[in-house]
């Protein structure tokens, strides 16, 4: 809205097809994923082939909020390239997370402290950065429950 | 189908070298392996070069600083397996008919640090988030494994211990300094359970070949090499862990890359794991020796700890592996990296690598993996 000061951010995915839409409110946002309609399989995101059968027939499948720390690690030091994250660096956890769909995507955690394999973990939706457009860039992370 | 050897070898010490251009570094090696083979490079048939971080046609660059004699140069990248896929490619050149002999020739010069992602194959997005540390995946992989089997952070440190301890007799490695327990224990936590002292650095670097078709090799060495294997295998459906991946399979279980390929490598070689005399293995991070222990079957699933633990991989025990010092002493160039493991074996098979000799080496395999789970294995006999 042209000359309104307080008009809202507008929110972009950091991949496209990673969000359930819209992304506002954020608490709201859940990850989306693509399940092979031929072999079961699922993949965040939107799957342009399934890696495991080959076929292109795919369908929306939000994911869930919730999910299990499969193994982790913890990143001690920044990561190569254009990382966006806390300046100066704060160490973070990150970890294969297996959700009930049964995939397990890699994400960061929240902690980089007393983590553990089979913990329970939520859903973070959030605000990354702004582009250079002004954007808020929306990603996720995963933290204990 | 027609058998191939490796009839010269040679190397650039695997290291940093500010005042020496990628070219010069690549043509040390290749001259070396020339006048190991006493070839000259005008009967050279064809090139394959190996590189991931260097300019397009690198090969060709190498090719012109020692004659242009018009023949094929080509470039090759498998990350960090293009070494082996290089090698691959000379056998099937070779086998073909295309050519009686070739030079293989691996090379980089990559820049200090963690690996730059994009090359890697990474996507911004994963940028932005910081998932772009190489080692975390395989550090995961790790935390996984021991999880399951009982692993401990000491049976990681005492590969990084033994390759250390073997890299002093390697003047070609990067770094040549045997470390205590302690020390490697002490060093810092690159990303948890993997130290500083237990990772490899991506470096500079070149290693080189002369592969001969076998029913000519007499005319260059009295002692050719056999190449009894050269095999490359991409990994099966969510089967490998390695970036830039962002997710993987809770349902379908594959065997991995490394497995796969052993699999392929003894058949098309007809051995078996207890005939290999000594080992190469992908010590990019220890723990991935102890996993390649298993994957090569070297011992059972899980049994790696016990392995080490027994002293079966020195020199001197059962299966010595990284008698060379591993990367994790000679650092990885990535596109150099198999082709330095093969010249290494090559030395072992011909009774000449010194305090770092295995006793009769008869059969060498060299092993390596890389992003999007490229996976190689090289068996040589004599
Ligand atoms: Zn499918």
């Amino acid at each position: 809205m042209p000359g309104n000061e307080k008009a809202q951010k507008k929110q972009v995915p950091i991949k496209e097809g990673f969000f359930t839409m819209p992304l506002s409110p954020l608490e709201n946002v859940r990850l989306n994923g693509s399940k092979c309609r031929k072999c079961g399989e699922v993949f965040l995101g939107k799957a342009i082939g399934c890696e495991n059968c080959g076929s292109a027939d795919m369908e929306e499948l939000p994911l869930s909020k919730r999910g299990k720390l499969y193994t982790y690690t913890v990143i001690e030091h920044r990561p190569p390239g254009d990382y966006k994250g806390p300046d100066p660096f704060v160490p973070f956890g990150e970890g294969f997370v297996e959700l009930p769909e049964g995939l397990r995507i890699v994400a960061p955690l929240t902690e980089s402290k007393n983590l553990k394999i089979g913990m329970d973990l939520e859903l973070v939706v959030h605000k990354l950065f702004e582009d250079a457009n002004g954007n808020e860039v929306i990603a996720y992370k995963f933290k204990p429950v | 189908m027609k058998e191939v050897a490796i009839v010269g070898a040679g190397i650039h010490k695997f290291g940093r070298f500010p005042d020496e251009s990628p070219i010069q570094i690549a043509l040390e090696a290749v001259r070396m392996a020339l006048q190991d083979a006493n070839i000259p490079w005008k009967a050279i048939e064809m090139a394959y070069c190996a590189r991931c971080y260097l300019p397009a046609s690198t090969g060709a660059r190498i090719g012109a600083a020692l004659g242009k004699t018009g023949i094929s140069i080509i470039d090759v990248e498998s990350a960090c397996a293009s070494g082996a896929v290089a090698i691959r490619q000379g056998v099937l050149a070779i086998q073909s008919g295309a050519c009686d002999v070739c030079v293989v020739v691996g090379v980089e010069k990559m820049p200090r640090g963690f690996m730059e992602p994009t090359t890697l194959g990474f996507e911004p997005w994963q940028v932005y988030m910081g998932l772009t540390t190489n080692p975390s995946y395989w550090a995961m992989n790790a935390r996984r494994h021991m999880h399951e089997y009982g692993i401990t952070e000491m049976h990681i440190a005492k590969v990084a211990y033994k390759n250390h301890r073997n890299s002093v007799h390697n003047p070609y490695a990067m770094y040549q300094k045997a470390f205590t327990m302690e020390e490697i224990l002490n060093s810092p936590v690159v990303c948890s359970p993997t130290r500083l002292l237990e990772i490899c650095a991506p470096n500079e670097g070149a290693a080189a070949l002369v592969l001969c078709a076998s029913e000519k090799a007499h005319k260059y060495t009295s002692k050719p090499i056999t190449i009894a294997a050269c095999v490359h295998s991409l990994p099966l459906y969510a089967s490998d862990f390695r970036g830039p991946i962002y997710q993987l399979s809770a349902k379908v279980s594959n065997p991995n890359p490394g497995v796969v390929s052993a699999k392929k490598a003894y058949e098309q070689a007809g051995i078996s794991p207890k005939d290999v005399s000594v080992a190469e293995v992908q010590d990019t991070d220890a723990f991935n020796e102890l996993i390649h222990y298993e994957e090569l079957g070297f011992c059972g699933p899980g049994e790696s700890g016990r392995l080490i633990d027994e002293g079966a991989t020195e020199i001197g025990g059962r299966i010595p592996v990284n008698a060379s010092g591993g990367l994790i002493s000679k650092g990885e160039p990535i596109g150099a990296s198999h082709v330095g493991q093969m010249v290494d074996l090559v030395w072992q098979l011909r009774g000449q690598n010194g305090p770092r000799q295995v006793a009769n080496a008869r059969v060498g395999l060299g092993l390596v993996t890389g992003a999007m789970g490229h996976s190689a294995i090289t068996i040589i006999k004599r």
